[in-house]
C-alpha cells in the first residue's frame, strides 16, 4: 500500500549511512548530548521530535508512485496545497513569513548533515571528531549568517519540493548547500512553537470530527492499525522512538545482543545478568554454566562490584565497537519509548501518531530509586504528536504481572508499574484493571488543553510567539485562572492529579511476599477473582435474560428482580455477566448497549436516582425534576435525544429497597418505563428481601415481580470451593482449616464475605505469630500454615460477643451489681427492675457477705457504666431511684462469667 | 518573689512532671504496649499490614470508657506516621459530631482536601462528596497512600440508613483502595447495630480493651509516680522520692486503699484520675499515704447526702428565726428541684405555680434515712421526712405537692 512505499525510498539512503555511524553508540550519554550539534541543549523533547518535517520528503516521495495517475495528481496537488498551506497555518499560529521558511531550512540542514556524514571521504571517526569540533565553537557565529543566506535564496525553498525527483539527488543537492547544523537546530526550536499551534488545531479538529465526519476533504483519517515501514503499528502498541533525527542513522541496530565477554552475537544460549543486564554466553562464563539457572542470576562482574572490588568489563577487541542494543540505548536515555494512543494520516498523506511518553527512572524528579528495577519505565501523562517516521520498532512494555510471566519475548521487554505525573512529579500505580474507557474519556476531554499548558510550563525557553499562544491557552487551564474546589464535581474533580507519591515507597517494592501474605491478598474482598465459582446457573440465567432483552428486535423493556441475603454474590454475578457481554459486544456478536449502575444506598435521596441515570446516559447534570422529565420523554414518549440513544439501556439498581418512598413513585416510574413500547430499557433490581415486590403497591409488584432470581446462601461445599479457588497454588492453609471455616459460616449465614474474612483473619493471626516470633529471634523455620487453631481464633473473634470477657474483667462493684440483677431476676421473674429495688438487693448481698456497701451514688454510677457498655440496658441516671434496668444478655452469660471469679467467690451463691 | 523561690523547689518540679505525665496518654500507655499480646501491637500489626500490603481493613475497638482505646490508637497512629511518613492520612470523625451522613461525608471531604492541599467547597452535595471520597480512595490507593478513618463513638454512626458506613465499606471491597476503617465504641454490641448489608461488608475484626490485672496496676502506678533519675530534678531528692514511693506502694494499707478505689471502676482512665498527686504537700515534698487517703475519701463523696445538708446555708441567708417559715421552705423546695432530688411528675402545667404541681421523690427512703441521721434540724430534711411518710403510703405519693408538704410539716 502507498503508506509503505514512501518510507522505503527514504530508508534506502539511510541504510547506506548506517555502517559508518555505528561508532556513536559507544559514546557516553552525557557527551552525546553536548557534542552533537543538532542538540546542543538538553533534550527539548517535543520540539526536537517534531523537527522531522512532514511534507518535504514525504510528498515528494509519493511521486515515484506515479503509475497511478489520479494519485499522482493528488500528490502533486497536495504538494501545492502544502506549499501554499504552510504559510497559512503559520499565520494562524501568529508566526510570520520568516518562520514559514524555516521548516524547509531545517530539512536542508538535516539533509546536509546526513550527506556530509555519508559522503565525506574520511573515516567515521574522523568525521565524528570534525563534528565535535564544530559543535559549539562555530555554531554561534555561523548561525546568523546561515539564516540570512537562507532567506536570500527563497527559491531554495522549492528545491526539495519541485526540483528533486529522487532522494539521492536531493541529498546531493543538499550536500552542497552550505547550511550548517547550527541553523537546523535553531529551526527546530521554532518548530516547537509551531507545534503548539498544531495541537490546538488538532484538538479543535478532533472534537469536530465526530460531528462532521462526512466532510472527508482535507481531513485527518484515523486508523486503528497502520502498516508502516514493514511493521504493523496499532493503537496501544509501545515503540522505540528516535531522540534525534539522525538517531536511526546513528547505527545499525543489532538484533542480537553481543556477549559481554567474547563480543559475538548468537552462537549458543545467552544469559542475562539481572543487575547490569549484560548478556553472557553460558560457555563464556567462568565457570561455564550448563543451563540457565532458576531465579535471579547476577554475573561475576556485578558480584565483584558489589563486594567493593573495582572490576572492569572485558574490553572489546580493537577495531570493534560493542554495538548497543536499542534497549541499552533507551535505558541510557538515548532513545525514547512511547505508547501509541492514536494514529492518523495527515492531510498531506504523512502518518502521525499521538504518543504517550515513557520515562526511565533517571529522568524523573526523584531519580533512580534503589528499588527500581533495571528494566523499569514510567508511563507519563505527557502526550505529543509525532510523525511515524521516527519510530524505530516495537518494544514491549508490560505490567508487572505480564512481566513476571514473560520468558522469551526478547530483549525489548520493559516493566511499567507506575504512572509519572510530569507536572507534580509524583507517582501513581497504574490501575490493575485498566478501565480504559473511563481514562480515555477523561483524556479526550482534557488532553488538548492539558498538553498545551504543560508545554507552556516546561518549555520556558520559548520565544515571544509562543507567549501569545499561552495567553490563549490560559483560559483553558484549570489550575491557575479560576481555582475549582476538589470535592464539588462540575464534570470532574479538580486537583486529583496532585495526589501521588513523590517517591515510590520502598516497602512496596523491596518486600518479598510470603505465602501467608499472598494468601491474605487473594482473600481480600477487593481482589476480584478471575472466575466466580458456584454461581454458574444464576449467571447463565442473567445472561440469557439480558441477551434476550437486547437481541430482541422489538427490544421490549424487561425487568428482573434478584434477591438473596448479603454476601451471596448478587452484584458480582451481574457485573461479571455484563463484562462477558461487553466482550461479546466488542467482538461484534451483540449490538452495543449502555449500562448504568446505581446503588440505592449511595444516593442521598431516592429521587436523586433520576439525576444519576440521566447523567450516566447523557453526561449532563440536571436537577432530579428535570431529569425525570427528560427521562420520561426519552423512555415513555420515545423522543430520542441523540443518535446513540437508540441503543438499549440496561439499568442495574443495587439495594432497590432503598428507593421505596412513601408513595413509591420513584420505583413506579422506573419500573413503568420498561413497559413502554420504545423504551428499550432493561431494569435489573437487586435487594435482600425476597418479598419486596409483595410489600409494594400492586401496580409496582405487577411490573417488577414477574421475573425473579434467587441467590440462596452458599452451602459449605460452595464456600470451600470459593475459598480454595482463590487460594489455588498457594500453600498456606491446612485443608481442614478451610473446611472448618466454611462449615461454620454456612451454618450461620452462608455469607461468602464472612467466610473470606474469617480465612483472611486466620491468615493474619498466623502471620502475626510468625512475625512476632521472628522479632524475638526464636524462630523455628518451617512451613507456616494456617492451622485450625488460627481459624478457630478468627471465628471466636468474629462471632463471639465480647461481653463475657468484659464481665469477667470488670470491677468488683460491677460484678456485685450484675449478680444482684441476676438474683433479682430469679427472685421476681421479671426482666425489668428499678434502681431502688436493686440497691436494696445489693446492700443485702453486701452486708451478708461482709462487703462494705458503697453508697447509692456510687452504685448509680456503676449501673450507668454498665449501661454504657450495654451489658445492661438502663434509663438515664437522672431518674435515680426510678431508673429502670434490664440485663442486655441472657442471665446465663452473667452466671457463666461470674461463677468462678477469684476475688469474689461468694457470688456463685446468688447465680 | 516567693513564687520564684518555689519554682526552684524540686518538689514543685516533681509535681509538674507528674501532672504532665498524668495528662499525657502517650506516656501512660507506653509501658503497656511492649508485649506481643497487647492491643497496641495487635492494632499496629493490622494497620501496618494494610499500609505495607496494600489491603483494606476494618476494625472495631471495644471496651468500657477509660480503658484506653483512643489513647492506644493514637499511640499506634503516631508511631506509624513516623514510620511511614507521607503515606498515611488520618481522617478523624466523631459520632457525637458527625452522626449525620451528610455532614460526616462533608467532613471527610474537608479533611481529605486539607490533607492533600486541595480546594474544598462547602456547598458540594452529598453525591459530590461521596464520589469525591471514592475517587480519592482510588487515587490514594494508586499512589500507595493509606487513608485511615477513625470513627470515634462508632455506635452513633450505626444509626439510620448507615449510608456513610455502607459507602465506606463498599468502597473498600470494590476499588483498589488502601484504607482502614477503625471504629471506636464503648458499646459491646455495636456490631449488632449494623444493618445487615453493612455488617456483611464489615470485616468483624474486634479488639477488646480490658482493664489491667492487679500486678499490672501496681507496676503501672510505680511507672507513673516514680521520678526519672536523669532529669533536672536533684538526684538525692529523686532517690528519696522514689524510695518513699516504693515504701508506700509495698504498704498493705495502700494496697487496700487502691483496691477500694478500683472496686468501683477498674480502668486505667479511672486510675489516672486518682488525684493523690494534687494532694501532695509541697512543703514536705513527698507523696505520703495520707495523700492517697484524702484522694480516696474525696472520691467517695455521696453527693446526694451532701445536698440535703445544704439547707443550712439557705436558712442562714433568709435571716428568720422561724425554722419552718413558708418562704424558706419554698426556697428549699426550689433548691431540691434544682438539685433534682425531687422532680415534677410530668411536664404538664407549666403555667401553674410551683406550689401546686405534683412532684416525686427521686432518692430512695434508705438514702433519705441516712441523710436524716446526719442532720436533724433542717426543714428540708423535715420536708423530705414528710415526703417519706407519704412514701410509705404509696397511694398518696403521686399527689405530693408543696402545699401538701407544708401541711404535713406543721
Amino acid at each position: 500500500m502507498p503508506m509503505e512505499t514512501p518510507r522505503k525510498a527514504v530508508q534506502s539512503p539511510k541504510k547506506r549511512k548506517q555502517s559508518p555511524n555505528n561508532d556513536k553508540s559507544k559514546q557516553p550519554v552525557s557527551l552525546s548530548i553536548h557534542l552533537f550539534p543538532q542538540t546542543p541543549q538538553p533534550p527539548l523533547r517535543r520540539s526536537s521530535r517534531r523537527s522531522l518535517h512532514p511534507f518535504a520528503s514525504k510528498t515528494i516521495d509519493q511521486i515515484p508512485d506515479l503509475n497511478r495517475p489520479t494519485e499522482a495528481a493528488e500528490a502533486i496537488e497536495k504538494c501545492n496545497v502544502k506549499s501554499v498551506n504552510t504559510p497559512k497555518k503559520h499565520s494562524k499560529g501568529t508566526l510570520n513569513e520568516e518562520d514559514s521558511e524555516i521548516p524547509e531550512l531545517s530539512k536542508l540542514g538535516k539533509r546536509n548533515e546526513e550527506a556530509e556524514t555519508t559522503f565525506s571521504p574520511v573515516s567515521p571517526e574522523a568525521s565524528e571528531s570534525k563534528k565535535r569540533k564544530r559543535g559549539s565553537s562555530k555554531e554561534e557565529s555561523v548561525k546568523r549568517l546561515r539564516i540570512l543566506k537562507c532567506k536570500l535564496n527563497t527559491e531554495d525553498e522549492e528545491i526539495p519540493e519541485l526540483g528533486t525527483l529522487d532522494e539521492g539527488n536531493d541529498e546531493v543537492a543538499a550536500t552542497f548547500s552550505p547550511v550548517l547544523p547550527a541553523a537546523a537546530e535553531m529551526k527546530k526550536r521554532k518548530k516547537g512553537q509551531e507545534k503548539g499551534v498544531a495541537t490546538r488545531a488538532m484538538s479543535t479538529m478532533s472534537s469536530k470530527k465526530s460531528m462532521e465526519g462526512e466532510k472527508k476533504k482535507k481531513k485527518r483519517v484515523y486508523y486503528k492499525k497502520v502498516v508502516y515501514d514493514g511493521g504493523e503499528f496499532e493503537v496501544g502498541d509501545d515503540v522505540y522512538l528516535k531522540k534525534r533525527e539522525d538517531a536511526s542513522s546513528d547505527d545499525e541496530v543489532p538484533e542480537m545482543e553481543e556477549c559481554r565477554v567474547c563480543f559475538k552475537a548468537g552462537r549458543g544460549v545467552m544469559i542475562e545478568c539481572d543487575d547490569c543486564l549484560g548478556g553472557f554466553h553460558l560457555k563464556c562464563l567462568k565457570p561455564p554454566l550448563k543451563e540457565v539457572p532458576e531465579g535471579d542470576w547476577v554475573c561475576g562482574f556485578c558480584q565483584a562490584r558489589k563486594l567493593g572490588k573495582n572490576i572492569e568489563f572485558p574490553k572489546p577487541p580493537v577495531g570493534k565497537k560493542r554495538a548497543r542494543t536499542l534497549r541499552e540505548k533507551l535505558l541510557a536515555g538515548d532513545l525514547w519509548a512511547v505508547r501509541i494512543e492514536s494514529l492518523w494520516k495527515e492531510v498531506d498523506g504523512s502518518y502521525w501518531f499521538r504518543g504517550r511518553w515513557y520515562k526511565i527512572p533517571e529522568e524523573t524528579a526523584s531519580g533512580r530509586q534503589p528499588h527500581n528495577l533495571r528494566r523499569e519505565l514510567y508511563r507519563t501523562n505527557d502526550f505529543a504528536d509525532t510523525e511515524m517516521e521516527s519510530i524505530i520498532r516495537h518494544c514491549n512494555v508490560m505490567s508487572p504481572k505480564e512481566y513476571a510471566k514473560a520468558t522469551d519475548e526478547g530483549d525489548d521487554v520493559f516493566l511499567c508499574e507506575y504512572e509519572y505525573d510530569i507536572q507534580w512529579h509524583s507517582f501513581k500505580r497504574l490501575a490493575e484493571i485498566d478501565d480504559d474507557d473511563e481514562a480515555d474519556g477523561e483524556c479526550a476531554s482534557s488532553d488538548e488543553d492539558w498538553n498545551a499548558c504543560k508545554e507552556a510550563d516546561s518549555d520556558t525557553d520559548e520565544d515571544m510567539e509562543y507567549e501569545e499562544e499561552n495567553a490563549r491557552n490560559a483560559q483553558a487551564r484549570p489550575s491557575t485562572t479560576n481555582q475549582l474546589a476538589a470535592n464539588s464535581r462540575k464534570g470532574r474533580f479538580f486537583g486529583l492529579q496532585k495526589v501521588g507519591t513523590k517517591k515510590i515507597p520502598e516497602h512496596v517494592r523491596c518486600h518479598k511476599q510470603t505465602d501467608l501474605e499472598r494468601a491474605k491478598a487473594t482473600l481480600l474482598l477487593a481482589t476480584l477473582p478471575k472466575f466466580l465459582p458456584c454461581r454458574n446457573k444464576e449467571m447463565e440465567e442473567i445472561a440469557t435474560f439480558i441477551k434476550g432483552a437486547i437481541c430482541d428486535d422489538q427490544c421490549l423493556g424487561r425487568c428482573l428482580y434478584i434477591h438473596g441475603v448479603p454476601g451471596t454474590g448478587k452484584t458480582m454475578s451481574v457485573l461479571a455477566v455484563m463484562k462477558n457481554i461487553k466482550s461479546e459486544v466488542d467482538a461484534g456478536s451483540i449490538r452495543p448497549y449502555c449500562f448504568v449502575e446505581v446503588n440505592g444506598l449511595k444516593l442521598a435521596a431516592p429521587e436523586n436516582i433520576y439525576t444519576v441515570i440521566y447523567e450516566a446516559l447523557t453526561g449532563h447534570r440536571v436537577s432530579w425534576k428535570n431529569a425525570l422529565q427528560l427521562l420520561n420523554e426519552r423512555f415513555s414518549d420515545g423522543k430520542k435525544m441523540a443518535k446513540e440513544d437508540d441503543r438499549p439501556c440496561i439499568l442495574l439498581i443495587d439495594e432497590l429497597d432503598l428507593l421505596v418512598t412513601r408513595n413509591q413513585s420513584v420505583l413506579y416510574n422506573i419500573l413503568d418505563w420498561p413497559t413502554k413500547p420504545n423504551s428499550k430499557l432493561i431494569v435489573i433490581g437487586i435487594a435482600n428481601t425476597m418479598d419486596l415486590p409483595e410489600k409494594l403497591l400492586p401496580r409496582i409488584s405487577s411490573r417488577m415481580g414477574i421475573q425473579r432470581l434467587c441467590f440462596g446462601p452458599y452451602n459449605y461445599q460452595q464456600l470451600q470451593e470459593i475459598i480454595s479457588s482463590r487460594l489455588k497454588g498457594l500453600d498456606a492453609f491446612e485443608k481442614q482449616a478451610v473446611e472448618f471455616a466454611s462449615r461454620k459460616v454456612a451454618a450461620i449465614s452462608g455469607d461468602a464475605r464472612r467466610a473470606l474474612e474469617i480465612c483472611r483473619r486466620a491468615a493474619e493471626i498466623a502471620d502475626y505469630h510468625v512475625k512476632s516470633q521472628i522479632s524475638t529471634a526464636t524462630s523455628s523455620k518451617g512451613k507456616e500454615l494456617v492451622t485450625m487453631a488460627d481459624v478457630d481464633a478468627a471465628i471466636q473473634e468474629m462471632f463471639q460477643a465480647p461481653h463475657v470477657q468484659v464481665m469477667k474483667n470488670c470491677s468488683k462493684l460491677s460484678k456485685i451489681f450484675l449478680t444482684a440483677m441476676v438474683y433479682e431476676l430469679y427472685k421476681t421473674g421479671m426482666g425489668e427492675t428499678t434502681f431502688e429495688k436493686l440497691a436494696t438487693t445489693v446492700s443485702c448481698i453486701c452486708t451478708s457477705n461482709g462487703e462494705a456497701f458503697p453508697g447509692w451514688d456510687t452504685l448509680l454510677k456503676v449501673g450507668c457504666q454498665l449501661g454504657e457498655c450495654r451489658i445492661i440496658v438502663c434509663e438515664a441516671g437522672d431518674r435515680h431511684r426510678l431508673q429502670k434496668l434490664q440485663l442486655n444478655f441472657p442471665s446465663d452469660d452473667v452466671a457463666f462469667a461470674l461463677k468462678d471469679s477469684k476475688d469474689l467467690p461468694w457470688l456463685a451463691k446468688y447465680l | 518573689m516567693g513564687r520564684e523561690k518555689e519554682k526552684e523547689k524540686p518538689s514543685e518540679k516533681a509535681l509538674n512532671l507528674l501532672r504532665s505525665r498524668l495528662a499525657d496518654p502517650n506516656f501512660i500507655f507506653k509501658p503497656l504496649s511492649d508485649s506481643p499480646d497487647s492491643n497496641y501491637s495487635k492494632l499496629k500489626f493490622i494497620i501496618s499490614t494494610s499500609v505495607t500490603e496494600a489491603c483494606n481493613n476494618s476494625i472495631l475497638l471495644l471496651g468500657p470508657r477509660g480503658s484506653g482505646k483512643v489513647a492506644v490508637l493514637e499511640l499506634v497512629l503516631s508511631d506509624l506516621l513516623q514510620q511511614y511518613p507521607d503515606v498515611i492520612s488520618v481522617i478523624r470523625l466523631n459520632g457525637l459530631l458527625h452522626s449525620d451522613d451528610n455532614c460526616a461525608l462533608k467532613e471527610i471531604a474537608r479533611q481529605l482536601c486539607m490533607e492533600h492541599q486541595l480546594l474544598f467547597s462547602k456547598v458540594a452535595s452529598f453525591d459530590d462528596n461521596s464520589q469525591f471520597m471514592i475517587a480519592m480512595l482510588r487515587e490514594c490507593g494508586l499512589a500507595h497512600k493509606t487513608i485511615i478513618f477513625v470513627l470515634d463513638e462508632f455506635d452513633f454512626f450505626a444509626q439510620g440508613k448507615q449510608r456513610l458506613l455502607y459507602s465506606l465499606l463498599d468502597a473498600m471491597q470494590s476499588v483498589n483502595s488502601q484504607s482502614v476503617v477503625i471504629g471506636v465504641s464503648c458499646r459491646l454490641d455495636v456490631d449488632q447495630l449494623l444493618e445487615k448489608r453493612v455488617r456483611s461488608r464489615f470485616s468483624h475484626r474486634k479488639l477488646l480493651f480490658l482493664s489491667p490485672s492487679k500486678e499490672d496496676t501496681e507496676r503501672f502506678m510505680e511507672h507513673i509516680l516514680s521520678l526519672p533519675v536523669d532529669s533536672s530534678i536533684p538526684q538525692n531528692y529523686t532517690a528519696e522520692f522514689n524510695g518513699r514511693l516504693k515504701k508506700i506502694i509495698s504498704d498493705e494499707r495502700f494496697k487496700e486503699l487502691i483496691t477500694t478505689y478500683l472496686s468501683f471502676n477498674f480502668t486505667i482512665g479511672h486510675l489516672v484520675r486518682f488525684q493523690a498527686v494534687s494532694y501532695m504537700d509541697l512543703d514536705v515534698g513527698f507523696l505520703s499515704l495520707e495523700n492517697f487517703k484524702t484522694a480516696l475519701s474525696s472520691n467517695q463523696r455521696q453527693s446526694k447526702l451532701e445536698c440535703i445538708r445544704e439547707y443550712k446555708s439557705i436558712h442562714d441567708s433568709s435571716q428568720t428565726s422561724d425554722n419552718y417559715a413558708a418562704n424558706v421552705c419554698l426556697r428549699a423546695f426550689e433548691h431540691l428541684l434544682q438539685r433534682q432530688l425531687i422532680s415534677f411528675i410530668d411536664n404538664k402545667g407549666h403555667n401553674q405555680s410551683v406550689e401546686f404541681r405534683p412532684v416525686k421523690l427521686l432518692i430512695s427512703s434508705a438514702e433519705l434515712h441516712q441523710g436524716l441521721k446526719s442532720s436533724h434540724q433542717c426543714p428540708p430534711v423535715t420536708m423530705l421526712r414528710a415526703a417519706r411518710t407519704h412514701l410509705e403510703n404509696p397511694s398518696a405519693f403521686w399527689l405530693l405537692t408543696p402545699q401538701h408538704l407544708y401541711s404535713v410539716m406543721h
